[in-house]
């Protein structure tokens, strides 16, 4: 689902002269008003127009809090869940405990969750790097030059976008099946090797890379091939970081197009885990370890990575 | 602040760029086969990425076209029979797809709600939180969309579950008897919006959250010295600052909706029951894959890839009149 939450709009033109300012812009404001926040106290003359403010914000507190629980309480649920005892798993305490690993060893017992992890995590990181390199490379060709049809050529990747994949997915699937590559994993990589968002998105701060960069890469006899590799793309890492992480997360959770593909195949998660929750019924403990597995690798990615990861998804819906 | 670097059209005016020293930064590459290599580069760097599109959307696009007007069932020994217009006909006057043509439209205007009305409130209501307060709060109302669709599927049948489930738990207490929810038609559609939902809120809550941030509170400022009240300044300079991202959220939620809901309604309710969830991408899968009827699927497909992309248009044509730029 995410993946298809992620392509920008034919619109997002009007907007791009604003972006890189836009963006740091809006970096700066945050920042701004955090150290008015920290500054204000520490000032004791300030301090009870600081009381003020605090108890002016009480109600958006509230209201935040209330949404954050909404948002958490299922996942923490899940977590709740999946570490009581198999017996326990209809307990309505809400306090998490005993702790039990009784349930991951369960589906441990009945399903190859670690080669489904492995190779999960196989497809992701080929399919994220995959699309990435392909991306650099046409993004690099269309804010690097001028040609002709590049008008065309460039409408192709926005208008890819008013596609759905349910409209394309019949041929698309006998292609892959004519290939041979039915229940493969390749098959699920394959057809999405080409993100029409990270070539849309790489463009636009391609279009902001300083153009004196360039020239000077340009001066010193570099070649485009080796201007690209030594000197844009260095110069771009953390843009890339997050488009890349983005993209793993959205191949890690793709679902309809796999599910296609791999009809016979339990190789990957989110199709193996859809046998187990079947075979399982109402075994809530286990099914929600089975769960907590799927959603592990996303969550300890979201954890270190947060900052990167919010800002590639949150910008997708900006521009 | 970017210009286009003279593309090969001009190459020959590449020797024009003067380099610092004066000089001419490179020669110009000797004779017109050399020249018209240079002029290929960009086409090379766009190719790989041009033929994937090509191969597997736009040629399969054409393919769908072709097989709509065409009787064939998905088998490769089976021979395609030229139809005609049957297909479109046969699939106008299906129930099922009236019914999800309908289902597609509830679907849309309960996410306007969800992921474009309440999280304009919610960000405008919490506007006062700021700092290490607002990292939390967001970072945990993200959490939601990470979440993979099996498991989505699962946790929430487990919540709704008659047996132990927490929310009937909670509406019993509240002397709302709630029976499988999943399963009554009354609500099975209610049930995927809740789960989508929770899933896409917090996706507009930080949407907006961010657009808000890029708007400078000068404006706020200068208005408020030129004695703006705080709702002045709210419809009359926020908003409109705000609204190329909230049309952006808007055309997303229209034309996307019907992506998200697929998966939870494939592993929830399956459409069910008797089509009362089901969408319309949900269906052309089922004609395609449930009942082998390449023809129909194809057909239903083109009609709505056709409306979509005019509601797209009108609403990109939209996009441009109502958005105010702020520069």
């Amino acid at each position: 689902m995410a993946f298809v939450l992620t392509r920008p709009a034919a619109h997002t033109r009007p907007a791009a002269h604003t972006h890189p300012a836009a963006h740091t812009a809006a970096a700066q404001v945050g920042v701004a008003r955090e150290a008015d926040d920290v500054v204000a106290p520490s000032q004791h003359r300030l301090a009870s127009r600081s009381r003020v403010k605090v108890i002016s914000a009480a109600p958006a507190h509230v209201l935040l809090a209330v949404l954050a629980l909404v948002s958490i309480y299922p996942v923490y649920w899940m977590f709740v869940t999946a570490f009581r005892p198999a017996g326990d798993a209809l307990s309505t305490n809400p306090l998490p405990g005993p702790v039990s690993l009784e349930n991951f060893l369960t589906v441990w017992q009945q399903i190859p969750i670690g080669s489904m992890l492995a190779s999960t995590f196989g497809m992701a990181l080929t399919l994220a790097a995959a699309q990435l390199v392909v991306a650099v490379l046409a993004s690099y060709g269309f804010a690097r030059w001028s040609f002709r049809g590049k008008k065309v050529l460039y409408l192709l990747f926005v208008g890819s976008w008013l596609v759905p994949f349910q409209v394309t997915m019949i041929p698309n699937y006998l292609l892959v099946s004519q290939l041979g590559l039915l229940n493969t994993v390749a098959g699920v990589v394959l057809p999405q090797l080409c993100s029409a968002f990270a070539v849309m998105m790489l463009r636009q701060h391609l279009e902001s890379f300083p153009k004196e960069l360039l020239d000077a890469a340009q001066m010193d006899g570099r070649s485009s091939w080796q201007t690209l590799w030594q000197v844009v793309v260095p110069n771009l890492r953390p843009a890339l970081a997050a488009l890349a992480i983005m993209l793993f997360i959205s191949a890690w959770n793709e679902y309809l197009w796999p599910s296609l593909i791999m009809q016979k195949s339990t190789a990957l998660i989110q199709i193996g885990i859809r046998a187990f929750l079947g075979a399982e019924g109402n075994n809530w403990g286990a099914i929600m370890a089975a769960s907590t597995i799927a959603c592990l690798p996303i969550f300890l990615i979201y954890i270190f990575l947060q900052r990167y990861v919010v800002d590639a998804f949150v910008r997708s819906g900006l521009k | 602040m970017f210009t286009e670097v003279p593309g090969p059209a001009a190459v020959s005016s590449k020797t024009l760029v003067v380099g610092p020293d004066g000089l001419a930064p490179e020669r110009p590459a000797g004779g017109r086969r050399a020249r018209a290599a240079r002029r290929l580069v960009p086409y090379l760097y766009v190719l790989p990425a041009v033929i994937l599109l090509l191969v597997w959307t736009y040629w399969p696009l054409v393919q769908t076209a072709g097989l709509s007007f065409q009787d064939w069932n998905l088998i490769p020994t089976k021979p395609k029979v030229f139809v005609g217009v049957a297909k479109y006909a046969k699939v106008l006057s299906l129930p099922e797809l009236h019914q999800a043509l309908t289902n597609t439209v509830l679907y849309i205007v309960a996410f306007l709600g969800i992921s474009v009305a309440l999280p304009l409130a919610f960000a405008l209501l919490s506007r006062k939180v700021q700092g290490k307060a607002r990292t939390f709060y967001q970072a945990l109302i993200f959490v939601p969309f990470l979440v993979t669709p099996v498991a989505t599927s699962a946790v929430w049948r487990w919540l709704f579950a008659p047996e132990g489930g927490t929310i009937p738990a909670i509406a019993a207490t509240l002397g709302m008897p709630l029976g499988n929810v999943f399963r009554d038609p009354d609500s099975s559609m209610m049930s995927v919006i809740v789960i989508v939902g929770w899933q896409m809120l917090g996706f507009g809550v930080l949407v907006v959250s961010a657009g808000l941030a890029g708007i400078s509170p000068d404006y706020a400022a200068a208005a408020s010295i030129d004695g703006a009240n705080q709702r002045q300044i709210t419809w009359r300079i926020v908003l409109p600052l705000l609204s190329p991202s909230l049309v952006f959220l808007a055309l997303m939620t229209i034309l996307l909706s019907a992506q998200w809901t697929y998966p939870i309604i494939d592993l929830v309710t399956q459409g069910g029951p008797g089509n009362s969830s089901t969408n319309i991408y949900y269906l052309l899968y089922q004609f395609g894959f449930r009942n082998f009827d390449a023809g129909l699927s194809s057909a239903a497909g083109m009609l709505f890839f056709v409306g979509f992309g005019l509601v797209a248009l009108v609403f990109v044509e939209l996009s441009e009149k109502l958005s105010f730029h702020d520069n």
